[in-house]
């Protein structure tokens, strides 16, 4: 399998910073970027890692360069900068983040002039504009400023959310809550957020933007041990864990055990379905949990593929009330805007904790189970395909979706095979009602295709 | 306006008009050239008023910070202060964003060594090896380098200068500045706060769009500029800075515009019996006054090819202490006390100085040098004729003194003259100078001899 240390292409830019990711390969996308969205205002901030504030500067370079005017907000999360991009009358925005990706990445996510993420069809003229270098090429007295603003952002962001919860009732109820925000670009906010904000009782570690990540990127169940402890420690009615940039959002219930992230996505949904009205939209990898709620409140549940940009797409296109990718760890909620944002994740929670006077562990105990695996393998060419028709093969009465590889829906399962967006790896999901069966699919799709290799087990 | 695209990349650094042939890229390959060529260590950083600087800074800074160094930036600053500052704070090296005495459209990348001095020529022709070659040191995501900003760097080179000038001495003075929107005001409105000097300053307003006028330091600028308000003002000297400090031009208190090239001989005159320097290095090109000022005090002059390059080898191969100063026929003046960096702002004060040690006027003290008259003109010739030139009039001028360094100069004892390739335009340059009366028979000689060649 290739190192995969540098990747330009739909989903932008995205490498190892040094050799691979340099801060001239960063301007050039500036530059293409400020082409595309035009000489005016352009929204720039990033994560906590490293590299942010050489790229910041390089990207700054080429934006000023195509003749657009900087706006600076530093260190903030990626839903905050997207909120600002959104309220402000700016061209479009950059936040300088790899996400959940190790500590040696980093990458550009864009933003449209309405703080949304590119859409397939943005992403590729834009791509268009980088590789002919048709950049526009400011004069000294078209070449605007850089101005700074750190705080409007975030006040923003947390008055738009504070808008859609019961902030005095939440502030009363002075909920214990820990925090895990793994030195990132969270730090700040999340702790006025929860503290200032909605009057938490806080006991937060990693909230220090100057410091390494202490903790894998990623959110996930088995890298949560600290936060864990904490909340056990401390009897903490719930604890929140960030990923660097913000939009992702890990539970811990009351008794310490990481709640799974597609259950945390279906109370966010049932808390949203039961105030306001309309439907949901999440990827085809997300559980069928969603479906369950959606039947509970009588709406209708829209699948997409996988990626932030598609859910979205959608969302606008059916005007969801609620939306998200389950196994990410990402809720939408287009009330504060539409993108994957943790803040809002963790206002919703608070605000259904206040309102139903549960613990977060009843409240998920009540969630239909699912058992779910997962897996990858690496991508290989002519491996996917076969492979697709080999299933299909298998279960000729499955009703098939093929939006985004293979979703075969089983009466009381589905098996979902897709190439990822962002690595070459081609990425296997099972949920079924029973562990067994969940098992017995897992094992039998891993063998499906006779040229597949032995895959990677994580569950 | 319509300019046409102009980019020039040379042991001088890299210098073009922004978005017309200076583009992002090039300052970030030319930044990252630099950062490979350093050693590791913080470099410092400053740049001219002008607006594109700021995209200029942050790619700089990209850079830099990329390929593991620390950025100290010093903000809008002159040049010396830059050049300053890496010395005082033990630097690797710097960078100075401006273009001097060029229109605002232009923009440009000075490099400075660990010393503050600009690069000698091994140096930058490592530098243009690693630009081309574009393998540049980019460090893991653990060793990339910090940005600081540092507001005192002034303050710094004022005292530098407070340790060799007595600037008190100076505040009787009326002296009248026009600062062309450049970065000199910020340093001399605080020379006045702190030592009490009297400027008045016009086009003191810092601005990035656009200057005042073209910031060139030049007799007819001066006639323009600062002519009109000497005697209104009752001003003792004025002096004209281009937009990063390093040249200055000067008005006597009548009014009368100083030739640049009298700059010279007086700072030596200035300065030869003060230090133990004895030799002032100058350029074939510049006026002969030079040596009879320097012979007056026991010095000697070293004469070198005409361009900075030239003049930085120059310094090189001499200890500090054996030369008084180099500098040549522009204005442009380096002091070894502010250890040979180009410095509009020093020699003013060095003038003023010299006003005060003679307790005479400047027009004075001008008109008390004996007159030399000196004639230039440029004509256009193609390359492969120059040979040609230049031994033809080798073989008609042999009675003369022959230096064959940088094209033909020829001296006699009260006349000489050079003929010399641009290194900038596809020209030749011819240059006669006589002291009294000016040589006008043997300057149309010279002039026809080239047309003949065209």
């Amino acid at each position: 399998m290739r190192e995969h240390r540098l990747k330009i292409g739909v989903s932008g830019i995205r490498g190892v910073v040094g050799d691979f990711l340099t801060p001239s390969l960063a301007c050039s996308f500036a530059q293409a970027f400020g082409a595309f969205v035009g000489a005016g205002r352009v929204v720039l901030g990033r994560d906590t890692r490293s590299s942010g504030e050489m790229l910041q500067h390089a990207i700054a370079c080429g934006l000023l360069a195509s003749g657009c005017e900087v706006v600076d907000v530093g260190i903030q999360p990626t839903p905050t900068i997207q909120v600002y991009v959104g309220a402000s009358r700016a061209r479009g925005g950059i936040s300088v983040t790899a996400s959940h990706n190790p500590p040696e990445y980093n990458a550009l996510k864009l933003f449209n002039h309405e703080g949304l993420f590119f859409n397939h069809y943005e992403r590729r003229e834009l791509l268009d504009i980088y590789y002919e270098s048709e950049f526009r090429h400011a004069a000294n007295h078209e070449i605007r400023g850089i101005a700074r603003d750190t705080e409007t952002p975030m006040r923003l962001h947390t008055e738009r959310i504070l808008r859609q919860v019961d902030v005095a009732r939440i502030k009363a109820r002075r909920f214990r809550v820990a925090l895990d925000a793994v030195n990132g670009a969270g730090s700040v906010l999340s702790c006025r957020f929860l503290e200032r904000a909605l009057g938490c009782d806080l006991r937060a570690i990693s909230v220090d933007p100057t410091r390494p990540f202490p903790r894998e990127a990623e959110p996930r169940p088995d890298t949560l041990g600290e936060l864990q402890e904490l909340v056990r420690r401390n009897r903490a009615d719930a604890g929140f864990a960030q990923d660097p940039d913000g939009d992702r959002l890990a539970v811990v219930d009351e008794q310490g055990n990481v709640l799974d992230n597609d259950d945390v996505l279906a109370l966010v949904v049932d808390t949203v379905f039961s105030s306001m009205p309309g439907d949901v939209a999440v990827n085809l990898t997300t559980s069928s949990v969603i479906e369950d709620i959606a039947q509970l409140h009588g709406r209708r549940v829209y699948r997409t593929a996988v990626g932030e940009a598609n859910v979205v797409d959608m969302m606008r296109a059916v005007d969801a009330v609620i939306g998200g990718e389950g196994a990410n760890g990402g809720v939408i909620f287009p009330a504060v805007q539409y993108c994957r944002d943790s803040y809002t994740a963790m206002a919703l929670l608070l605000d259904l904790m206040e309102r139903t006077g549960e613990p977060v562990s009843a409240l998920a105990g009540r969630l239909p189970r699912y058992y779910r695996r997962q897996g990858k393998v690496a991508f290989e060419h002519g491996l996917l395909g076969p492979l697709i028709q080999a299933l299909e093969e298998k279960f000729p009465d499955a009703a098939a979706d093929h939006t985004d590889g293979l979703k075969l829906l089983l009466k009381d399962a589905w098996i979902h095979v897709r190439a990822s967006n962002t690595e070459p790896l081609v990425r296997f999901s099972i949920e079924a009602r029973s562990a067994e069966r969940a098992d017995a699919l897992y094992a039998l799709a891993t063998k499906t295709g006779d040229r597949l290799p032995v895959p990677h087990f994580s569950s | 306006m319509v300019h046409h695209r102009q980019l020039r990349i040379s042991h001088a650094g890299l210098r073009g008009v922004v978005g017309r042939g200076l583009e992002a890229a090039h300052v970030l390959d030319f930044a990252a050239a630099f950062g490979t060529f350093l050693g590791p260590g913080p470099v410092v950083l400053g740049r001219d008023p002008r607006s594109s600087g700021v995209m200029i800074r942050e790619g700089v800074i990209a850079a830099l910070l990329a390929a593991g160094h620390d950025v100290v930036d010093l903000g809008v600053v002159s040049t010396p202060v830059i050049q300053h500052e890496i010395r005082l704070t033990g630097a690797v090296g710097g960078i100075s964003i401006g273009a001097s005495h060029n229109t605002a459209e232009w923009n440009a990348l000075k490099f400075f060594a660990s010393r503050g001095t600009y690069l000698s020529t091994a140096e930058a022709t490592e530098l243009l090896d690693l630009y081309h070659l574009r393998k540049f040191r980019f460090v893991e995501h653990t060793g990339l380098g910090k940005l600081r900003l540092e507001p005192n760097a002034i303050d710094r080179y004022l005292d530098q200068l407070a340790d060799v000038f007595d600037l008190r001495a100076l505040a009787g003075y009326k002296v009248l500045v026009d600062c062309c929107n450049g970065t000199s005001s910020l340093i001399l409105r605080r020379m006045a706060g702190r030592f009490g000097l009297n400027f008045v300053l016009i086009n003191e307003q810092i601005e990035g769009m656009s200057f005042a006028h073209e910031p060139a330091t030049n007799a007819r600028m001066v006639s323009l500029q600062l002519a009109p308000l000497m005697k209104p003002l009752a001003a003792d000297a004025g002096f004209l800075f281009d937009i990063d400090s390093d040249r200055v031009a000067i008005a006597c208190e009548d009014g009368a515009p100083v030739s640049e090239e009298m700059i010279l001989p007086m700072i030596a005159d200035y300065l030869l019996p003060r230090g133990p320097g004895k030799l002032v290095i100058t350029n074939l090109s510049t006026t002969a006054l030079v040596e009879e000022v320097a012979c007056r005090h026991g010095g000697k002059v070293v004469r070198v090819p005409v361009g900075r390059q030239a003049a930085m080898d120059a310094l090189a191969t001499y200890r500090p202490e054996q030369i008084a100063v180099a500098g040549e026929g522009t204005g442009a003046v380096m002091m070894p006390q502010f250890r040979f960096v180009y410095d509009g702002i020093a020699s003013m004060l060095a003038i003023l100085s010299l006003m005060q040690h003679h307790e005479k006027k400047l027009s004075e003290i001008v008109n008390g040098y004996p007159a030399y008259s000196i004639l230039k003109d440029e004509l256009p010739l193609a390359s492969q004729r120059i040979p040609a030139l230049m031994m033809e009039l080798k073989s008609q001028y042999a009675d003369g003194w022959i230096d064959m360094r940088d094209g033909l100069r020829v001296g006699w004892p009260d006349r000489w003259f050079h003929v010399r390739v641009s290194q900038t335009e596809p020209v030749v340059r011819i240059i006669a100078e006589q002291k009294g009366e000016p040589p006008a028979a043997l300057f149309d000689a010279l002039m026809e001899q080239v047309r003949s060649l065209a």
